[in-house]
């Protein structure tokens, strides 16, 4: 075939343009650590990073829920501890009182403590987390329990926080199961009896059952609480590994190997700088060079 | 009898056909790299020889050569490698086109790391947040803003894409011109060849000219050169002028139709119009080519002219079709559905302010959390241009209804401030398999199916072009090899000519000499 000038120009140029997008190619590979920048260059690639992505995001926002969860669940169980605490000291005081050889003001005293307890018992009610009051259902905004004008929240509606895709935990007690209208009743009805001189430590004995009554109420709401607590540090194990995965999968598919780019920048670069000296000597000499 | 200067005249034609040929070869070295020339050359042919055979030859032994003449300049040139570059060019030119209408478009949705599906992901993390924090005035807040963020993410590519049809409904008016400029050209080209042909000459650069002509004609539209030759004294080599028909993309002639009528010099005009006929502003209809309109479905002429309307708009079947409007008719359904379910949800629960006003606004209907700017029609179209977040849900935060409704003790309805169950649900809208279009899909997995059928698009437009062209190169590689300018030829060549004009007029010397002799030398004997 005939070769001209203007052929090895044209064509010296085509090539190095090709080489030059190579060397485009590993460079933005190697400067965005992608293997792609454009979908186009990998529709299977960016699609899946899509997804992944997706996906990533959503583990991540699961596990910023489920901060919140604990942060409900733990207040909650420190609030049923002491809570619990509160009843076993009625508990003593009303054993106390039961034996009959205290005096008047003695079981005034008493009466006072167990105002106080009861009072104290309306604060664990009203407990706040993340300026909430955590015992009062979704009705999170009002006290549940003010013990001045005899109120008494009766909302039992769940809190939900989604930890899963579509699992959704309730992270809230039931506060009619512990802090109920019935416990604070029989709570005053124990402070009314102290007070009055004509009680008799038969009828303060009998109070005890109820105490225990709600004792036992506090504990296996507690317990429950416990469990769902479980619960949540399997669902936050698995979110873990789910999140461990998910970033893996998202970097295999979509993130360019640095030593293998390097690698075959540093062998294109090579080409190009072949074909520009070979380029150079081709096109400079002409039969013009060897006539006199 | 041979004349006494027969030598004389032999040597004045090599002089002057060899430097015939030095000319050819200086224009040969001046245009080595004029886009479009073919090599010339000069045909040299011996004179005839003396003495004609006839009754009365005079007896000399054999015939006596007379020398040389240039017998006519002739390009090189394969006309057969025109023809299949032509084919090709115009595939060339419509996948190139298109590519580049793809490419532009992808640039606007680039989704790989910082495109909607972020934004989408982005406003889900906020109705998250707010279903953990349903009383937090700044959950709230941050989902209001993700919202106008997601709005005005969508806003924003509409709108480029839109700007960037606008672009190429101007291109398409200058890429019109141009091929009407061409033919004008062409046919003018034409008249100037066949003036010049009938008197037995070959106007080489004006064909190399027309040639390139037809080049570039050939990326807009796939076209077929006839030749009509021109009469009157015309070499045999003389190409005639040209008379160009419309290709489909099958390479057959479409609709009879003639671009450029060669025998009457009288070419067609090329108009791309839309319904109303005038300035182009609509989807294209028809594109008219002298009297005839083709409707755009049955313009099947490969070409870049194709690719452009094709990019732009055009109508089919009374729809609209083309890259841009596919994909804004795409975004428009796309928002259109997941709005209608996710105010639907939104406006079904509670918001702080009903919460506190007890019962719901707007007469029980509730708020929409998004809602359509004036100018959008109301149907699906121009949903995703429109989209915005709704006044009211703009002038406060508290009106975003994050919780649902549930009856009280005596069985009305009623809400608390602590539920965030009915974000819960909007979230939930994301991953909801929705009706779109016709298409049961989560909204992710809409929105990844427009851009991976996109993505495979632009792929496929890439390699096409990449394909054409190459094979449009190796042709045209073969056209250089028989056509381009090898200096290092010409300098040979050059060589070549200079010493056979030098010998030449070292013979005329010597004829010179010989003539002397006769003349000066003879009859002078003893003086």
């Amino acid at each position: 075939m005939r070769v001209t000038q203007s052929m090895i120009s044209t064509s010296t140029l085509r090539h190095l343009n090709t080489s030059m997008s190579q060397l485009k190619l590993y460079q933005d590979q190697l400067s965005t650590g992608k293997k792609i920048t454009r979908p186009s260059q990998d529709p299977v690639v960016a699609m899946n990073g899509m997804r992944y992505r997706t996906q990533l995001v959503e583990v991540q926002q699961f596990k910023r829920n489920l901060g919140e969860a604990y942060n409900w669940m733990d207040s909650a169980d420190s609030a049923l501890n002491d809570t619990t605490g509160a009843l076993q000291r009625l508990r003593e005081l009303t054993v106390q009182a039961s034996n009959d050889t205290y005096e008047e003001g003695q079981r005034e005293n008493i009466a006072e403590e167990v105002r106080q307890l009861k009072e104290h018992l309306e604060s664990l009610a009203n407990t706040r987390s993340n300026n909430k009051y955590i015992f009062n259902g979704t009705n999170t905004t009002n006290k549940p329990v003010n013990l001045e004008n005899d109120t008494f929240s009766t909302n039992s509606h769940p809190v939900e926080l989604e930890l899963l895709k579509g699992v959704k935990i309730p992270v809230n007690v039931n506060p009619q199961n512990v802090f109920s209208e019935q416990m604070f009743n029989d709570i005053q009805q124990l402070e009314n009896m102290l007070r009055d001189e004509n009680t008799t430590a038969e009828e303060l004995s009998a109070m005890l059952d109820t105490l225990d009554g709600h004792i036992n109420n506090t504990v296996n709401e507690r317990a429950a609480l416990g469990a769902r607590v479980n619960r949540v540090e399997m669902i936050d194990q698995r979110l873990q590994d789910q999140e461990v995965l998910a970033t893996r999968i998202m970097s295999d598919n979509e993130d360019a190997d640095l030593a293998e780019v390097i690698t075959q920048l540093l062998t294109q670069e090579n080409v190009h700088r072949a074909a520009l000296a070979s380029s150079s000597r081709i096109i400079q000499p002409s039969l013009l060079d060897f006539l006199r | 009898m041979i004349s006494t200067f027969h030598g004389l005249e032999t040597m004045r034609r090599a002089l002057s056909t060899q430097q015939a040929a030095l000319y050819t070869t200086g224009h040969n070295i001046a245009n080595a790299n004029t886009p479009g020339y073919s090599r010339q050359r000069v045909n040299f042919t011996q004179t005839e020889a003396f003495p004609n055979p006839a009754f009365n030859k005079p007896g000399i032994p054999g015939q006596l050569g007379t020398g040389v003449k240039a017998g006519e300049i002739q390009r090189v040139r394969d006309s057969f490698l025109d023809l299949q570059f032509r084919g090709q060019n115009a595939k060339v030119g419509y996948w190139s086109t298109k590519y580049g209408a793809l490419e532009r478009m992808e640039d606007v949705m680039n989704e790989l790391d910082n495109g909607n599906a972020k934004v989408i992901n982005q406003f889900w993390q906020a109705l998250e947040d707010v279903s953990a924090n349903p009383e937090d005035a700044g959950a709230r807040a941050v989902l209001q803003q993700r919202g106008v963020a997601l709005a005005e993410a969508f806003n924003h590519t509409y709108e480029s894409i839109e700007t960037i049809q606008r672009d190429y409904r101007d291109q398409i008016g200058v890429e019109n011109s141009r091929v009407n400029s061409l033919l004008n050209q062409i046919n003018e080209l034409n008249k100037q060849i066949a003036s010049v042909e009938v008197h037995g000459l070959l106007p080489n650069d004006l064909y190399d000219k027309r040639d390139l002509l037809v080049d570039e004609l050939s990326h807009y539209m796939n076209i077929e050169v006839e030749r009509v030759p021109s009469g009157g004294n015309t070499k045999e080599m003389a190409e005639g002028r040209y008379t160009i028909h419309l290709l489909d993309n099958n390479g057959q002639r479409l609709n009879d139709i003639v671009l450029l009528d060669g025998s009457t010099f009288e070419y067609n005009q090329v108009t791309v119009t839309d319904a109303d006929g005038g300035q182009l502003d609509g989807p294209v209809t028809e594109i008219i080519i002298g009297g005839t309109a083709i409707a755009f479905e049955n313009f099947t002429s490969t070409g870049s002219l194709k690719a452009m309307i094709e990019a732009y708009g055009y109508m089919e079947g009374g729809e609209v079709k083309g890259i841009y409007n596919d994909m804004m008719r795409n975004l428009d359904t796309m928002i259109a559905v997941f709005v209608e379910e996710f105010n639907n949800v939104h406006s079904s629960g509670w918001s702080l302010s009903e919460i506190h006003a007890g019962e719901k606004a707007n007469g029980g209907a509730g708020y929409n959390f998004f809602e359509f700017s004036d100018g959008h029609g109301g149907g699906v179209q121009g949903s995703a241009k429109y989209l915005k977040v709704s006044a009211e849900v703009m002038s406060s935060t508290d009106n975003i209804a994050a919780a649902r409704e549930v009856l009280d003790g005596n069985g009305n309805p009623i809400a608390y401030a602590g539920d965030g169950s009915n974000a819960l649900n909007l979230a939930e809208v994301k991953d909801a398999q929705l009706n779109y279009g016709g298409q049961t899909a989560s909204l992710d997995s809409f929105y990844q199916g427009i851009i991976g059928r996109m993505a495979v698009n632009v792929s496929e437009a890439n390699s096409m072009t990449n394909n054409y062209q190459s094979l449009a190169n190796s042709i045209n590689e073969r056209r250089l090899a028989v056509s381009s300018v090898s200096l290092d030829e010409e300098l040979a060549n050059m060589i070549q000519f200079q010493h056979a004009y030098n010998a030449a007029a070292r013979n005329l010397t010597a004829v010179d000499e010989m003539l002397d002799t006769i003349i000066n030398g003879m009859g002078r004997v003893g003086r």
